[in-house]
């Protein structure tokens, strides 16, 4: 058995301790909104975060993150309380297909968090691990500058989900 | 439930039908045209009666809610929005409380005719911007009619406004007072469609034009929006797919005496049926199914293919053409006596390489068969080719299996052939069970429907004065019709019995260019030369390749705007032309004096460009092209110092386009970016090389996607205009490349014969 801690929630599953990260969160915990795409940490549509730092959790396997803190898309908001990354990516209608787009919004979270007015270098370094086929980079950008042009970005604008910032509180 | 209760025969021009539903609200069925190419209309004859062949449902139920039905897919081109903005528009209702879904969950919606549908060819919104409007319209004048009907007043004295119809009637005792869409529906649904229906004028309107929304960026932005991959049902198994590297190889043997002890391995079984050649494993999750493949042995079967790499494929295709020029797609005046009787000449040959669509969502499928019906639920650019598909690999009929659509993780044409559908419905046939069918990163990369590699040969003649007088282009390769005619012919002859698939395909390669349409994978974009020459011959000679082909995003236009525009760009660099004094922009300009439309947008972007004037420290190059009907001009600007340290790096890219009139400005603005982009990614990296017959790339380290950091700046400008709309899909990739390699060309003098760009 393995326990695993998600957006604030404590799971004990009974999960091949191999398994990527992304799989049991996908198929066990049947939480959709990260996305397979490469298999190899080279696109970061699987993109969660670890203790608030994103990593790719399609090579990650589910043993090494056992009982620490994992923060998914649906840990940020849903669509009736979006978190102000969300609502950034709703108001500058950064999505095409849209497939990419949980793993951007989850580097662009961690950037925030960590980095509350990032200039264009900052946002090229923090994104440019997640690849947007459809090509939407300019409306990420301009998305991730309004957020940080706001007046001084909480935690609680980045993450609405109440147990994922109790949780947060709790360290 | 809702229920059929009666259909009524009320028709305009066979486009619109209305009927009642059970519950007391309206249904109105829409006939889209469809991908023009491959279907005939709207209307079906069958023994002599008229079918209907609808394929999107306005509904409006008794609770006031208001549904749009489509049998088109979401890929991220925006199709959700644009078709609804129109009907919101006639409708008068706001578009965000329309309640979108894609057709085929509720059978409801099936009919038992319909020709293929393919959501592709940038043709949504500009084969449906009439229907649509129509429908909308229609439906707003009955739901008048029901109200002053029920007011006893005329309906000029009623408005519609946000869903509601309004009293306007002086002096009536419910003057003022509203009718709701949803009290309406149910009077309205006994009526007929007017055969009159006056849309509105352009001054008028309130959404197209206007609203700026993307209707699904909220499930996007939240994880919420539900693809292929998402697809979930009770007691679904794993199953990962093993092929050969070529995609002909037969099964020799295969050993899976490992895999049996395996955790959470469930069976191990061979197939071998047209588009799924393989051996499948079905596991309680996909992680135990790949890590299982890695213990699988197969043997494969020598193919064709085994002796043909890159070399062979163009060795060949210049061979074909040395013999003979195959079609000739255009000519006007005489080519011959053009370069004969030329003062100079000049030539050049180009190679276009194998490119990947690489969908951030993998191929993938789920499939359910069950002892009388096999369900499916596919992120497919075309549910009925899809159905065809998984007819050939099941031994179930056409009208026993039922194909889901979902969103689709991009599409670029890769979702036209149905290669993974048809996998799932054998797995799961074969299995017994629903399963999930998901391919590796390698196996999309390296089991692809290519734009397929092709060459040309372009002259030119030049009088002693600099005048252009002659182009001749003559070119090779395969073309993607015969890779998707096995599933688009029989989809489009859905009572045909499965024994009559082969004579179908057989007959629909025959007839292509005479019952079905021309193929010009190859040769489109060429042969519409826009530039007013006196001499103009262009040839295509079908040479195939035996690599698997397919359309991909811009398909011909996707090649043929770099080969077009660089030889162009040649011909304005030539010493003898450049006497004439004009540079690139305005050579271009000149010779698209037939072309208005042409030169109003080219104009712009040298305008925007500050054409002459480059971004500090970089270089300019400019490209036009015109494909779906979308003229798109494209300055590029590009970074001096990163070239001379052996790098390109494009700053910005100035964008004009000329779609007609706009449904969403922002939506075209967005498919401009994209289109750029994803041109950019093929201009610096987009290649996919072949060694004894198998696909060398396999991920994203290899086979590299643009990324962020090498993004450039991108401005959009629309023309203004009040022509019919056209496609925006896809037409912003063709001009890209040589807007990118004439910059290029401007600062280095290097000159670019292939793809992807590389510096000398």
């Amino acid at each position: 058995m393995i326990n695993l801690t998600v957006n604030g929630i404590e799971h004990s599953l009974d999960v091949e301790a191999d398994t990527p990260l992304l799989w049991v969160v996908r198929d066990f915990l049947d939480l959709k909104g990260s996305k397979f795409g490469c298999g190899a940490g080279l696109c970061g549509a699987c993109t969660m975060h670890l203790n608030g730092n994103p990593i790719r959790t399609c090579i990650t396997p589910v043993s090494a993150v056992a009982g620490q803190a994992i923060t998914t898309i649906e840990g940020l908001g849903n669509p009736d309380k979006l978190s102000s990354v969300q609502q950034a990516w709703v108001e500058h209608n950064v999505p095409q297909c849209g497939y990419c787009q949980s793993g951007q919004i989850m580097s662009a979270t961690a950037l925030l968090a960590s980095n509350p007015k990032p200039n264009d270098q900052d946002i090229d370094n923090a994104m440019s691990g997640n690849i947007c086929r459809c090509g939407t980079y300019p409306r990420i950008k301009a998305a991730i500058h309004s957020v940080a042009n706001k007046s001084a970005t909480q935690n609680s604008d980045l993450f609405t989900n109440a147990s994922v910032i109790k949780s947060m509180e709790s360290k | 439930m809702t229920s059929l209760s009666s259909v009524k025969n009320h028709s305009r021009r066979n486009f619109l039908k209305a009927t009642s539903i059970g519950t007391g609200g309206l249904m109105i069925s829409i006939a889209l045209p469809g991908c023009a190419a491959l279907k005939n209309g709207g209307m079906n004859q069958v023994d002599g009666q008229e079918q209907w062949n609808s394929n999107a449902w306005l509904r409006i139920d008794s609770d006031n809610s208001i549904h749009f039905v489509l049998d088109r897919v979401e890929m991220g081109q925006g199709t959700y929005t644009g078709m609804t903005s129109l009907l919101a528009e006639e409708l008068e209702a706001d578009p965000e409380k329309i309640d979108v879904s894609f057709a085929g969950v509720d059978s409801i919606y099936r009919n038992t005719i319909y020709g293929i549908q393919i959501t592709g060819g940038s043709t949504s919104v500009a084969s449906s911007w009439q229907i649509v409007r129509e429908a909308g319209a229609a439906t707003r004048m009955m739901l008048i009619q029901a109200a002053a009907n029920t007011w006893e007043i005329k309906p000029n004295d009623c408005s519609a406004e946000n869903g509601q119809i309004i009293n306007n009637t002086v002096g009536h005792p419910q003057q003022g007072q509203s009718l709701s869409y949803g009290q309406l529906a149910g009077i309205a649904s006994t009526y007929s469609v007017p055969s009159d229906i006056p849309l509105k004028d352009k001054a008028d309107f309130k959404v197209i034009g206007k609203y700026n929304k993307r209707l699904d960026a909220l499930k996007k932005a939240t994880g919420t929006a539900d693809y292929g991959i998402d697809t979930e049902l009770p007691g679904m198994k794993y199953a990962v797919f093993t092929r050969a590297g070529r995609w002909d190889s037969q099964i020799k043997n295969f050993d899976a005496s490992k895999l049996k002890a395996l955790p959470g391995i469930e069976q191990v079984f061979a197939i071998n049926k047209p588009s799924a050649i393989g051996i499948a494993i079905v596991a309680k999750s996909y992680w135990q199914a790949r890590k299982a493949q890695q213990q699988l042995k197969v043997e494969w079967h020598e193919s064709e293919l085994d002796k043909v790499d890159d070399a062979s494929i163009f060795a060949q295709y210049k061979k074909d053409l040395a013999e003979d020029n195959g079609k000739n797609v255009r000519s006007e005046g005489d080519i011959e006596y053009a370069l004969e009787d030329a003062a100079h000449t000049i030539s050049d040959e180009f190679e276009m390489p194998f490119l990947a669509h690489a969908t951030l969502e993998p191929q993938n499928c789920v499939a359910w068969a069950k002892p009388d019906s096999l369900e499916v639920w596919a992120p497919t650019q075309s549910p009925d080719m899809a159905q065809v598909a998984a007819a050939k690999a099941t031994d179930y009929s056409l009208s026993d299996i039922k194909i889901n659509t979902t969103f689709i993780g991009g599409g670029f044409g890769r979702r036209i052939n149905q290669d993974f559908v048809a996998e799932a419905a054998a797995i799961s046939e074969i299995s017994q069970q629903p399963i999930k069918l998901i391919w590796s990163r390698e196996e999309d990369t390296q089991r692809d429907w290519y734009r397929p590699s092709s060459y040309h040969k372009l002259s030119a003649s030049i009088d002693k004065n600099g005048n252009i007088s002659g182009w001749n282009h003559q070119m090779a390769g395969s073309g993607v019709f015969d890779y998707f005619v096995g599933e688009a012919a029989p989809a489009q002859y859905p009572f045909a019995p499965k024994f009559m698939y082969g004579f179908l395909e057989s007959a629909g390669k025959i007839g292509e260019g005479i019952i079905a349409p021309a193929d010009g994978s190859i040769f489109e974009g060429a042969e519409a030369l826009p530039y007013d020459f006196d001499h103009i011959n262009v040839d295509y000679k079908k040479s195939d390749s035996g690599i698997l082909v397919g359309n991909w995003r811009s398909v011909g236009y996707s090649h043929n705007g770099f080969i077009v525009e660089s030889f162009i760009e040649q011909l304005a660099q030539n010493p003898i032309v450049k006497q004439q004094g004009k540079d690139s922009y305005q050579f271009r300009y000149q010779l698209l004096n037939k072309h208005p439309r042409a030169q109003a947008v080219l104009k712009m972007a040298a305008e925007k460009a500050n054409w002459g004037t480059p971004l500090e420290g970089c270089s300019q190059g400019i490209a036009i092209h015109k494909s779906f009907g979308t003229w798109v001009a494209q300055v590029a600007d590009v970074s001096n110092d990163a070239l001379e340290n052996g790098q390109i790096q494009v700053k910005r890219i100035v964008c004009v386009v000329d779609c007609g009139q706009v449904v969403n400005p922002d939506m075209v603005n967005a498919q401009m970016e994209g289109g750029i982009n994803f041109a950019l990614t093929a201009a610096l990296y987009g290649e996919i090389t072949i060694k004894e017959g198998i696909p060398q790339q396999t991920n994203f380290h290899d086979y590299q996607l643009l990324r962020m950091n090498e993004a450039p700046q991108i401005d959009v400008h629309i023309i203004e205009s009040d022509e019919k709309p056209t496609g925006v899909g896809e037409p912003g990739v063709p001009p890209l490349a040589a807007a990118v390699a004439n910059a290029i060309t401007a600062k280095t003098g290097q000159k670019f014969n292939k793809l992807p760009l590389k510096l000398s």
